[in-house]
């Protein structure tokens, strides 16, 4: 959890500052969607709680419900 | 000209073009399994197979100059469709490249690292590549010869010492697999190292050499595959079919490298190059999906999105497979079907579009 908070809070500090300084309003906002998505997913690893595989969600799709896959050997 | 100004020329994109294939090299085990002794011919048939694939980008990317892949779909599809399109690719992009943070994880943690958190491992690997991809394709351009020479070195030298225990009839009986599994294996080869390398639609446009990226982007793929092509050979000849039990063929014909027992436990090297490459190979990933997005959003430098991509991208790689063994399932079925039309279909298909729309010059002359 220290790691994670230290870890974003060097994020914000390595970016923010200039992005502010340069009025660069757009890449702010996309900056900021993604850093709290990154927190987000960051905090659930750390507190346990599981997150959701994509690629286990295309397997559902792609294997289990399309039927395209391999035969198993 | 996209959201970086950097510039690479033929031999640089060459170069890495074959570094990005090297840094595969531990990835042909996803096939060997299935293949298992014939996987040479896989290989063989993998580059036959997607070569016109990648000429076809290489198209692209001379049809128009300084663009990369998000502008280019954008002008062939409209603003819409072509939007879905790049979100399809950086979908394809971010997730390959935490397979590839997750790589280096499994790498360090099952054979050189084993009582190091896993979770520190990636991080400080992510962090690396981070400030690599920060420093521009520039950067990573002039660098990528050193990349290709160490891989090579290592690669040549380790079969060179293991020609003592190398059994050249472990390749018998040829043609013996089902044609359903040479299928998969050749349909794995084709995604895995030679169809990833859609990502330089994204690196492309930074080329000044006005002869086009084909020519430089086939040698390239050639030194690639021909590495590979040595790997699966050496393992093959050391282990035979003992090679698809270990979880690293790679790793365990190394380990039988025993010169008058001096040089021993050469394993290490490996490691090194491994390390190397798939650190080039994720820069590269990186470098594409943070100018993707940043020119899907319409921003002027990728350069603020490379720390909270990487910061997501580490949770996906520690996250998105439950084991080795899920990564290999799903990669070997649901990985390679879902990324199959980025490769095979929509390049070509764009390139058709292009030529009988005439772009990009109706985009200019509608421009003027």
């Amino acid at each position: 959890m220290i790691f994670l908070l230290m870890a974003y809070a060097l994020i914000f500090l390595v970016n923010v500052p200039g992005l502010v300084k340069r009025k660069e309003r757009k890449e702010l906002v996309v900056f900021f969607i993604l850093y709290i998505i990154g927190f987000v997913l960051g905090l659930m690893y750390a507190l346990d709680i599981p997150i959701p595989s994509p690629m286990k969600g295309l397997q559902y799709l792609i294997s289990d419900k399309l039927g395209l896959k391999y035969p198993q050997h | 000209m996209g959201t970086d100004k950097g510039k690479i020329n033929g031999r640089q994109l060459l170069f890495m073009f074959a570094g990005f294939i090297q840094g595969s090299a531990l990835l042909i085990d996803f096939t060997v399994g299935i293949t298992e002794h014939q996987t040479w011919m896989v290989i063989l048939a993998g580059l036959i197979v997607t070569i016109p694939f990648i000429l076809s980008y290489a198209a692209l990317a001379k049809r128009f100059p300084g663009n990369d892949l998000v502008r280019i779909n954008d002008m062939v599809y409209g603003r819409f469709i072509g939007k879905a399109l790049s979100l399809y690719y950086i979908f394809f992009l971010s997730m390959t490249l935490s397979f590839n943070i997750l790589d280096v994880g499994e790498l360090y943690v099952n054979f050189l690292m084993p009582d190091t958190p896993f979770f520190f491992l990636l991080s400080v690997f992510a962090a690396v590549i981070a400030y690599a991809v920060y420093k521009g394709i520039e950067a990573l351009a002039k660098v990528s010869h050193l990349f290709v020479a160490t891989s090579l070195f290592v690669i040549i030298t380790t079969s060179v010492l293991l020609a003592d225990q190398m059994d050249f009839s472990r390749f018998l009986p040829l043609f013996e697999l089902p044609f359903i599994k040479l299928l998969q294996g050749i349909h794995i080869m084709s995604i895995i190292p030679f169809g990833e390398t859609i990502a330089f639609l994204m690196i492309m446009e930074h080329m000044n050499d006005t002869k086009g990226p084909a020519r430089y982007s086939f040698f390239g793929v050639l030194v690639g595959a021909a590495s590979l092509l040595i790997v699966s050979v050496r393992n093959t000849a050391v282990l035979g079919r003992t090679q698809t039990i270990w979880t690293s063929p790679s790793f365990q014909s190394i380990r039988l490298i025993d010169i008058g027992t001096v040089l021993t436990r050469m394993d290490f090297l490996i490691g090194i190059a491994q390390t190397m490459l798939i650190f080039f190979k994720c820069s590269i990933f990186l470098y594409a999906l943070t100018t993707a997005l940043s020119q899907l959003f319409g921003l002027k430098s990728y350069k603020p999105l490379v720390l909270p991509v990487v910061g997501i991208e580490v949770i996906i790689a520690a996250t998105v497979f439950q084991s080795p063994v899920d990564h290999a399932e799903i990669t070997q079925n649901a990985g390679i079907i879902y990324s199959a039309p980025l490769i095979y279909l929509f390049p070509p298909l764009t390139l058709l579009i292009a030529k009988i729309r005439g772009l990009p010059k109706t985009e200019r002359s509608r421009g003027k």
